[in-house]
């Protein structure tokens, strides 16, 4: 046998070695492969089948949230107006123009938490008549963060204290005669009571009497009576007197 | 001419044998490798599975979110009543 030809057997030897080696390694290596997925995939499982009942779960939270933020938001927009961005935008910053949004409305945000002070807030809300609110229903906030006290102070002026007029009593805004601002409608029949002191509907107000009412017959003491005179003209009603518990007072017997 | 070929044929062996050789080192590198990282992927996925075991308050969520809603929209009729609109 040539020297040639021993190499290749040789050569041709060393290959089928080195691939039986290699292959075989390998083939190690995928049976630890496979067994390590085994492990895996049933933790897989788990995680799908725990993850399962979330998105209807998740979907249901949502259409809650998005159904008290509409119900919440129209409230809003029904009480507060063109105030109610700015309210929005104060309690959560950059959400003012999404709720504009929203609500398919236009203009610009104004964030009332930092142009008013909390008590200015919320006596522009308490009274639009006055004119701190009347001002801000018709445009643009009215007052700055530095002097918005000063303008919830004009709206009531303080009178000067008497003992020391360099000093001013500070005036609550008192509901009176003519108040600047007044929750109260004004009544449809002054001076006059539809009702009286037990809660009695008053038919019409009694007509005022041009002469003192004749005293009543004395007829026997304040239990009995009732039928007096009996002579030929009738007799004028009777004057309504006080009753106390005692019966007729003094002056009116 | 016989010998030459015969070299030839020794040295295109040899040659085919490093290659060989090359080529199932570059997979056996890579077979070894993917065990660990099964490993750690079934620890991870151990992990996520017991994290997940909190997705049962979800439902509690649930709950809380309808009364919540309720509750608001309640509140929200009586204010409607209450306050008067712009």
């Amino acid at each position: 046998m040539e020297i040639q030809v021993a190499i290749i057997i040789l050569l041709i030897a060393a290959i089928i070695g080195a691939l039986a080696l290699f292959l075989i390694a390998t083939i190690l290596q995928l049976f630890k492969i496979n067994a390590g997925l085994s492990v895996v995939l049933p933790l897989v499982g788990q995680i799908v089948s725990k993850t399962g009942p979330v998105n209807p779960v998740v979907d249901d939270i949502n259409a809650n949230l998005v159904v008290t933020r509409d119900a919440l938001e129209n409230l809003m927009l029904k009480k507060g107006g063109p105030d109610s961005a700015g309210l929005v935008e104060s309690l959560f910053p950059g959400e003012g123009a999404k709720f504009l949004r929203r609500v398919n409305r236009s203009g610009k945000v104004v964030n009332v938490g930092t142009v008013y002070t909390r008590g200015v807030g919320i006596l522009a809300s308490l009274g639009r008549g006055a004119p701190i609110g009347a001002a801000h229903a018709k445009g643009a906030a009215v007052r700055d963060a530095q002097y918005s006290t000063t303008e919830v102070a004009k709206l009531y002026p303080a009178p000067p204290d008497r003992r020391n007029p360099n000093l001013n009593i500070p005036k609550a805004p008192v509901i009176g005669k003519d108040p600047v601002h007044s929750p109260y409608e004004p009544a449809l029949t002054p001076g006059a009571r539809t009702r009286d002191a037990t809660g009695k509907k008053i038919e019409a107000p009694p007509p005022a009497p041009e002469a003192p009412a004749p005293a009543p017959a004395a007829s026997g003491g304040g239990g009995g009576g009732g039928g007096g005179g009996g002579g030929g003209a009738a007799p004028a009603p009777p004057a309504l007197g006080r009753l106390s518990g005692k019966g007729l007072r003094p002056w009116e017997r | 001419m016989a010998d030459a070929a015969l070299w030839l044929m020794v040295i295109v062996l040899i040659v085919a044998a490093l290659l060989l050789v090359k080529l199932l080192q570059r997979i056996l590198k890579a077979a070894t490798s993917i065990p660990p990282k099964i490993d750690a992927i079934a620890g991870v996925a151990a992990a996520a599975s017991r994290d997940l075991d909190a997705v049962a308050v979800l439902l509690t969520t649930q709950g809380y979110i309808g009364s919540i809603r309720n509750s608001v929209l309640d509140y929200g009729g009586s204010l409607n009543a209450a306050l008067p609109d712009y």
